[in-house]
């Protein structure tokens, strides 16, 4: 099946398998193997990419459901991969073994992303006005993706960085 | 997975024409479905997706009653619905985890009616009623047993309608690897009297606990429900938890819920 | 400096670019083919045939191999050569490989996978511990039984006891990335094999037997590993050895990974146990006598269970001195998956049994049981101990000829380099030790948890919050807190003492850069960093300058797995012996060139001063190739002081203890049994650290993996043998809003007695042990509810909480 993907900025027209999905596709068609195969069932996070901006697990999408849409995926996170976020993922030692980084990084994204629009969660205090990015909001929001090396505080400490950093705000006027 | 077709119609009409093909098969948010497509547990031939459908998108006011549409992700439920019906709100923004509520929809859900789903129960407590392409079909008559329901082959739940609460609430106890209900109440008060559904607990999927809503149409507190208990018979024991826990959790959960109802 | 430096992970930047590369990453020519196992769906039962007319006719495949198929040895284990690549006669447990599907791509080797079927006559499945019990179901002849004193006597004259029993259940690794190899067919049937592993020699030598090659003709590679824990010491033999086997009989490279169900079904997991304990104890809870019994459930093959029941067996003091002891351990086999290595390595298992008995003791006499624990340490080392060195190695002497092959059947070689390997080659003459001592006979010196638990009491303000916790208790219905502060006291070295061994092969390139190749293995602990940061000190140069590439058994030889905590001691060490050689080799050359002694030219800020010159260290090492002197050495070390008699468990397995100690606080919901971890407080002894932020890295993961083994992480077997929880949807790992809602880490600040490299204490396994302050936590949490004692079996799920809460107010 036909289906034209814009990835990381760049249009590829790929000749699909209806049964491929999105992750497949990106790791097997366009050789990006940032997003990683974590448990291929939804639960792990491993393969979160963004979607026109909102990040969902490609492994449970399939690829020719995308026809036309927009795919971020970790590898265009950044053209230098210095973005505030990676910066940060890199100063916060954000990581150990390191495989679930790549859906960390687009789950955290899009997290940012979420709290620069004022968009609460069923955690945040305040329905009305800006969201606070408190600890149980972060964990709520980041509750879909699993580090088993549990490097969470590494990982949180880099997210808040820069949401106190007010480079949410830049991005999201960007 | 085997090999299928996908066809993307725009429009209801066209779905239910496409539907009409052997083994074709409906996919929403594909939450379910994929997953299920991967172990193989369906071979559809055919998969007509319903999320370019743009009548089946989003929420609006029916005559006092929110409509929301079957191929509404979670997460639109969950920004929009709160202002009349935050208990089917706060329900919403509880599915799952982010990047699922991002492409689950609410018609896939009570399509599937999997019976630790929580949709079934905030349908149930609402008394909602789900539109179809040819019917409307009472959340009494809809919920039929496990991953089972009143849809005839081919029909696509369109919309469905809930009828506006004086307050609701929905409380769920996680099962906390996959974050469905173990057990899951939804407390729905209305002028003539109080609903309570229970999903994640019941051998044949969602159920109503018809005892506590008429304690608690005399009195909606959570102390009404605190002579009652609930019987173990009929409920799910497994890995996650027996059936005498289960019931426990019930009326706990159905005390939380009253406790928080708005 | 760069040891001590809180530096990030040294492939942070790629990671976070998604260009840090996994096994299963690496780009692989076209004609790939890719490896999925046919499984048994019967968990005991004679083998009588498999119908692969479906399998081997299905699309994509090229071919399907059985045993009668495999050219060389058909084994994968680890110790006795118990464990079939492919099932020969019989079946062992639900998940059991039987055979193979080569095929051009994953999802249709997958797909023909199950279109076999199975001739299996089914028999009766071993399963639980009693029903292992009942048949004599073991491994060894009988239970293992080590003991100091006289325990029967001291309990029966004890003025208080308590027995118990407690149920401690396994653990997933769920390594995020699953079991994954490569092999490449190379000229004259050798083969280049990657694969996701803590023990490449292991890998080479297990590849070598399967194609009747000699060693040197595999070669294997690991860069990184998306985590192991453990789970990757043994149990990735079957995918290396398959891939090579069909990419030897197709001339394709092959692949293999497991999807994740698959890998839950078939991989080892933690060993899950029953302790029986029986304590005798005075009025100030000091205990006169205890016994135990381990009944540790090993599944169908032996793998390293004797070792991890060894070990398990040697942490059943954890803390404490016990004059009166006895250790029974009965190593069952059953018709499950075969467990195998976990962090800890069975430390976690023996250590919660004594922490039980601690919190079971305080309980019968009502007092804090801190202070239980406390009255039960060790007592500390001397404070200027801190400046000895190691203590005179016991007496020893190697056996004069070597010991007697283990061989039936095919020829096989004893896997040496295993820890379930042989021991005779360890003959060892323990000398009595003297003072304090283990109940297997080693003298502690180097124990610091007194001050340690001073400190950290003092820090968590624990004396407070406890009676806060009791303040609240008191007054609140529903909600119950609970608060616990626990010891780790943890062995370090392989416990099969001629393991304790590295080698390293350093370059220095004549543009001054620096290549560092050990024998060590990343899965994200930072062992490649700290080795980084190691070589940069020995040649006082930068980070940037140093280069630590992937783990290849052609630059070092026979190394022993990346396990037992022990990668930075004994690689660290090989590499600093191998970076100060060429080091010496350049002051040397560069001294003879200036006329002065060698040991003035001074390494430090990238350059070298000699003699009065200072130039860079790109310039010193062109020098010394101008000079002809060579910039590359090997590094090889062995711990020294060890001798152990695993016999008769007696001896100084350990070269040192790592400590630690954890204050957790929890509440819980008495209505649900649901609980969270409101607060904890750490303080751990890593010595001198040789990074900071690495080394709390391992601490904070170690706890919080540690804390989810006793509580939400719930293996559940059916009564067929099936697997339940073989996935993320049924088997619950700590997420982020899992941690501890305060987290305080803090580094105890004394250098490790022992000379370790820089002084610095092994930090891969004790930490996780800190996790069981939050199973204690929770048994005082609901030990607020009534007269009883909750008896918390683990892992401690809301249900089994709740029913605790139940049985206390029954009393």
């Amino acid at each position: 099946m036909n289906t034209n993907l814009t990835v990381n900025g760049r249009p590829h027209a790929l000749d699909l398998d209806t049964r491929v999905t999105l992750l497949d596709a990106l790791r097997d068609q366009l050789k990006l193997t940032g997003s990683k195969k974590g448990c291929d069932h939804g639960q792990c996070g491993a393969c979160t990419v963004l979607v026109n901006g909102q990040r969902i697990n490609a492994c449970l999408s399939l690829a020719v459901m995308h026809d036309g849409d927009e795919i971020t995926t970790v590898e265009g996170l950044s053209s230098d991969g210095r973005s505030p976020l990676q910066a940060a993922f890199v100063r916060h030692d954000g990581m150990q073994c390191g495989y679930c980084t790549p859906g960390q990084l687009c789950s955290a994204t899009a997290v940012l992303d979420e709290i620069a629009r004022g968009w609460p969660s069923h955690v945040s205090a305040d329905l009305e006005g800006p969201v606070e990015l408190t600890r149980e909001e972060l964990a709520e929001r980041m509750s879909g993706n699993i580090c088993r090396c549990s490097c969470y505080p590494g990982i949180s400490k880099a997210i808040l960085s820069v949401a106190e950093d007010g480079t949410v705000h830049r991005e999201a006027a960007e | 997975m085997y090999a299928f077709d996908i066809e993307r119609p725009t429009t209801i009409a066209d779905a239910v024409a496409a539907l009409k093909a052997d083994e074709a098969q409906p996919l929403s948010g594909g939450q379910t479905l994929i997953p299920t497509l991967k172990a193989r547990l369906a071979a559809p031939s055919k998969l007509i997706s319903l999320s370019g459908i743009s009548d089946m998108i989003g929420l609006s006011d029916e005559g006092g009653a929110l409509r929301i549409g079957g191929a509404t992700k979670h997460d639109t439920v969950a920004k929009e619905a709160g202002a009349t019906h935050p208990g089917l709100a706060g329900l919403a923004a509880r599915i799952g985890d982010p990047a699922v509520r991002h492409r689950g929809t609410i018609g896939g859900s009570i399509a599937n009616n999997d019976p630790a789903a929580c949709y079934p129960s905030a349908a149930l407590a609402h008394g909602a009623t789900i539109v179809t392409d040819r019917r409307d079909i009472a959340a009494d008559d809809f919920f039929t047993g496990l991953f089972d329901t009143a849809l005839e082959d081919g029909e696509i739940v369109t919309a469905v309608r809930f009828p506006r609460p004086e307050a609701s609430n929905y409380q769920k106890f996680e099962q906390p690897a996959s974050r469905f209900a173990m057990v899951g109440v939804f407390v729905a008060k209305f002028a003539d009297g109080v609903r309570v559904a229970v999903t994640g607990a019941g051998e044949d999927g969602v159920f109503r606990w018809t005892e506590a809503e008429t304690a608690l149409s005399s009195s909606f507190t959570p102390g009404a429900v605190e002579g009652l208990s609930v019987s173990a018979d009929g409920l799910i024991s497994d890995l996650h938890g027996s059936a005498a826990y289960r019931a426990h959790l019930i009326k706990v959960m159905t005390k939380r819920a009253v406790a928080a109802a708005e | 400096m760069s040891v001590g430096k809180p530096l990030p992970h040294d492939t942070a930047p790629l990671h976070v670019t998604g260009a840090a590369r996994y096994v299963d990453d690496i780009p692989a020519p076209a004609n790939t083919l890719h490896l999925a196992f046919g499984l048994s769906t019967v968990a005991r039962g004679v083998l009588n045939g498999v119908d692969l007319t479906k399998v081997r006719a299905a699309p994509g495949v090229v071919a399907v191999m059985c045993a009668d198929d495999l050219p060389f040895a058909n084994d994968v284990s680890p110790s006795i050569h118990d464990e079939p690549l492919l099932a020969t006669d019989r079946v062992h447990f639900v998940g059991q490989p039987v055979f193979l599907v080569v095929a051009t791509s994953h999802l249709a080797a997958r797909k023909a996978a199950r279109l076999a079927t199975f001739d299996i006559t089914e028999e009766t499945p071993i399963l639980t511990v009693d029903e292992a019990l009942a048949a004599d179901s073991r491994f060894e002849d009988g239970p293992v039984i080590w003991s100091k004193g006289a325990a029967a006597d001291a309990i029966a004259r004890a003025p208080h006891r308590v027995e118990g029993t407690m149920e401690v259940g396994g653990q997933e690794h769920f390594y995020l990335e699953g079991q994954a190899a490569l092999a490449l067919p190379q000229d004259g049937g050798e083969m280049v094999v990657h694969s996701s592993t803590q023990h490449p020699t292991e890998i080479q030598h297990k590849v070598a037997e399967a194609l009747g090659l000699p060693m040197h003709a595999v070669r294997v590679e690991m860069r990184r590993m998306g985590g192991g824990f453990g789970g990757k010491e043994s149990q990735g033999n079957a995918l290396a050895v398959a891939c090579s086997v069909a990419a030897r009989a197709t001339g394709r490279p092959c692949r293999m990974r497991y999807d994740r169900d698959d890998d839950m079904v078939i991989t080892g997991k933690r060993h899950d146990l029953r302790i029986d304990y029986r304590a005798g104890f005075d009025d100030l809870g000091r205990l006169t006598g205890v016994d135990f019994r381990h009944l540790m459930r090993c599944g169908w093959s032996q793998d390293l269970s004797l070792p991890v029941a060894d070990r398990a067996m040697l942490h059943a003091d954890n803390a404490y001195l016990l004059d009166h002891v006895r250790i029974e351990s009965h190593r069952l086999k059953t018709n499950t998956c075969s467990a195998t290595a976990f962090r800890g390595f069975g430390g976690p298992q023996g250590m919660v049994g004594i922490e039980r008995v601690m919190d079971h003791v305080a309980h019968a006499l009502g007092l804090d049981p801190l202070k239980v624990r406390r009255a039960n340490y060790y007592t500390d080392m001397a404070e200027d101990a801190t400046e000895g060195g190691p203590s005179a190695p016991p007496q020893r002497s190697l056996g004069s000829s070597p010991p007697p092959e283990d061989i039936s059947g095919k020829k096989k070689e004893a896997d040496l380099t295993s820890r379930g390997g042989p021991d005779e080659l360890n003959r060892v003459v323990v000398a009595e030790a003297s003072g304090q001592t283990t109940p297997y006979g080693m003298a502690v010196t180097d124990f610091i948890l007194n001050a340690m638990t001073e400190r950290l009491a003092d820090q968590s303000d624990y004396a407070a919050r406890r009676a806060k916790v009791a303040d609240w208790n008191a007054t609140q219905p529903v909600l119950k807190r609970g608060i616990a502060l626990t010891p780790v006291k943890f062995g370090i070295s392989f416990t099969l003492t001629h393991l304790n061994q590295a080698g390293a092969l350093v370059h220095v390139y004549q543009d001054g850069s620096v290549q560092v190749n050990h024998g060590g293995t990343e899965m994200g602990q930072g062992l490649y960093q700290k080795v980084a940061q190691v070589a940069a000190q020995a040649f006082g140069v930068g980070m940037e300058v140093v280069k630590v590439t992937a783990t290849d058994t052609s630059k070092v030889p026979n190394t022993s797995a990346t396990a037992a905590s022990s990668g930075s001691d004994l690689n660290g060490m090989a590499v600093k012996i191998a970076c100060d050689t060429i080091r010496d080799r350049i002051a040397a050359c560069l001294a003879e060139l200036h006329q002065v002694a060698p040991d003035t030219v001074v390494f430090a800020g990238g350059e070298v001063t000699v003699g009065g010159d200072t130039i860079s260290f790109a310039r010193a090492a062109q020098l010394t190739y101008e000079s002809r002197v060579s910039l590359s050495a090997t590094g090889y070390y062995k711990t020294p002081g060890l001798a152990w008699d695993r016999k008769r468990g007696q001896g100084r397995p350990f070269f040192y203890f790592a400590h630690g100690a954890a204050c957790t606080e929890v509440v819980i919901d008495t209505l649900t049994g649901e609980y969270r971890i409101l607060r904890t407080d750490i303080l751990h002894d890593v010595g001198e650290s040789l990074n900071p932020a690495l080394d709390i890295g391992q601490i904070e993961g170690g706890y919080v993996q540690g804390a989810g083994w006793l509580t939400t992480e719930e293996l559940v077997w059916d009564d067929r043998g099936r697997l339940r929880t073989h996935a993320p949807s049924t088997y619950k790992i700590p997420a982020c809003g899992d941690r501890p809602e305060v987290f305080n880490v803090a580094l105890w600040d004394g250098a490790n007695r022992e000379e370790t490299i820089y002084r610095s204490k092994a930090v891969g396994e004790p930490p996780f042990m800190l996790g069981i302050s939050a199973l204690m936590a929770l048994s005082d949490a609901v030990a607020a509810c009534g007269p009883g004692y909750p008896a918390l079996d683990a892992p401690a799920t809301p249900e089994r909480v709740l029913a605790a809460v139940d049985r206390v107010r029954r009393g």
